[in-house]
């Protein structure tokens, strides 16, 4: 059973056998996917997103280690991925002579389409546009990965206490800015 | 009670995840209860934690699957075949420390002195070595045959050790064997063939004829050299036969004692 967990098939990918890789985007997919959509891209963004995280897999496939956990490595790589695109989207916008201001918060393109809808879901979307990037996607890898304190602590490469610090804190804020935009 | 406001973040944490032990939980719980701030700040988080587990997310589309296997297939065309050089590059370059690499330069200069050294064997092929094996069993194969053949009985026996250098033998050679076991005139050279042939008892020509021919011997020494020998393979085809032999008048009493005793230790 060894042989089939996220490490044991990271590390026969790095050794030559790429179609183990297969069995990774089917097992993680679907989280990555909710990752990104819910860090505010659209559906298609996110689905280029998921992609570009395993072109980038396979680009580094030499610097996986085994040490550590697959999911922190693979979201970290997924949150570098998702900086990236949006570094070079407001290059782009610059060059087209786009203000920031006329193309607003980049992350918030996905949520105002969620805006129209009622109900706890738009406006927790909304919250969660107003949230800094590091506690959106803190928030983000608990949800897909649950509150499993070690792995975020990998993922935010902090210790074990901090990661818990700081997703209650970022909770908190989640929690108080819903209510603001609940009450306005 | 307070707690320390870092230590209560943690410790809420915990007791949100569900990974807290019996005895925390139930310090902490203690804690909720006596202060009305903190039943608050847990209710308000609660609350988050669950809005955000219940955020809901579209189904990617099967295009994302199309287009990652096609990425995928084009990736594993592209990458470098695994031959043996490059796994041997690989070891080496994985293995390239210092010390590991004086050791297989000395070994290298040991292997080439004594590749030097030595010219006339190193440059002996080994496929001659084994065409020349295979002739030598042919003319050994051949020997035996003619051998078996000869009117005087010490050729005959000759011919019989001459089949036990032989690593392989082939059918025909068994059969000589057996021919010479059923009919040679001779018991020496009979009780020979016997010997020669448990040399290949995995061979099933081999066991099948010595179960045959247990009906054929008269000769009392090889009547229970043959028991012996079926009692030690456990051959229960030979009960039957043996038991043929038993209703033979003629036979010693000795002999009819020992092969009730092998037909006994083999049921």
């Amino acid at each position: 059973m060894n042989d089939l967990t996220d490490n044991a098939l990271m590390l026969k990918v790095k050794s030559g056998d790429l179609d183990k890789l297969g069995l990774l985007y089917e097992r993680h997919k679907k989280r990555l996917f909710g990752f990104f959509y819910n860090l505010g891209n659209n559906p298609s963004v996110s689905e280029d997103l998921v992609q570009n995280v395993f072109v980038r897999m396979v680009k580094y496939k030499g610097s996986y280690t085994g040490e550590g956990m697959f999911a922190a490595w693979m979201f970290r790589m997924a949150r570098n991925v998702n900086y990236d695109y949006h570094k070079k989207m407001a290059k782009e916008s610059i060059s087209l002579n786009v203000t920031s201001e006329e193309l607003g918060e980049p992350m918030e393109d996905g949520f105002n389409e969620g805006i129209e809808k009622e109900g706890n879901s738009a406006l927790l979307r909304r919250a969660l546009a107003k949230l800094s990037d590091d506690k959106r996607e803190l928030l983000m890898m608990s949800k897909y990965r649950g509150l499993k304190f070690k792995e975020l602590a990998e993922f935010m490469d902090c210790t074990e206490g901090a990661a818990k610090v700081r997703v209650h804190r970022a909770l908190k804020e989640l929690r108080t800015i819903f209510l603001e935009l609940e009450i306005s | 009670m307070t707690m320390d406001k870092e230590k209560f973040e943690m410790k809420l944490m915990d007791y949100l995840s569900g990974d807290i032990s019996k005895e925390d939980r139930a310090i902490f719980e203690k804690l909720l209860s006596e202060n009305e701030a903190y039943q608050k700040e847990y209710a308000d988080l609660s609350k988050a934690w669950s809005h955000l587990e219940a955020l809901d997310t579209p189904e990617p589309s099967p295009e994302m699957d199309e287009t990652f296997f096609t990425m995928l297939s084009k990736e594993i065309g592209n990458e470098p075949r695994n031959t043996f050089w490059n796994s041997i590059l690989e070891i080496f370059s994985q293995m390239w420390k210092p010390k590991l690499a004086y050791g297989i330069l000395l070994l290298g200069i040991g292997l080439g002195v004594g590749y030097f050294l030595n010219p006339a064997e190193s440059n002996f092929p080994n496929q001659e070595v084994v065409a020349a094996e295979n002739e030598a069993e042919e003319v050994r194969q051949r020997l035996v045959l003619t051998l078996l053949e000869q009117p005087s009985a010490n050729q005959r026996l000759q011919g019989v050790s001459e089949a036990n250098k032989i690593s392989k033998v082939d059918s025909i050679v068994v059969k000589a064997l057996l021919q010479t076991l059923n009919g040679d005139p001779n018991v020496n050279v009979r009780l020979a063939a016997i010997e020669s042939l448990t040399n290949y008892l995995e061979n099933p020509l081999v066991r099948q004829g010595l179960v045959q021919s247990i009906a054929h011997q008269e000769s009392p020494i090889l009547q229970v050299t043959l028991a012996n020998l079926m009692v030690a393979l456990q051959e229960k085809a030979s009960i039957e036969p043996f038991r043929q032999l038993l209703k033979e008048k003629t036979l010693d009493t000795t002999v009819k004692k020992k092969i009730e005793n092998s037909i006994e230790s083999i049921i």
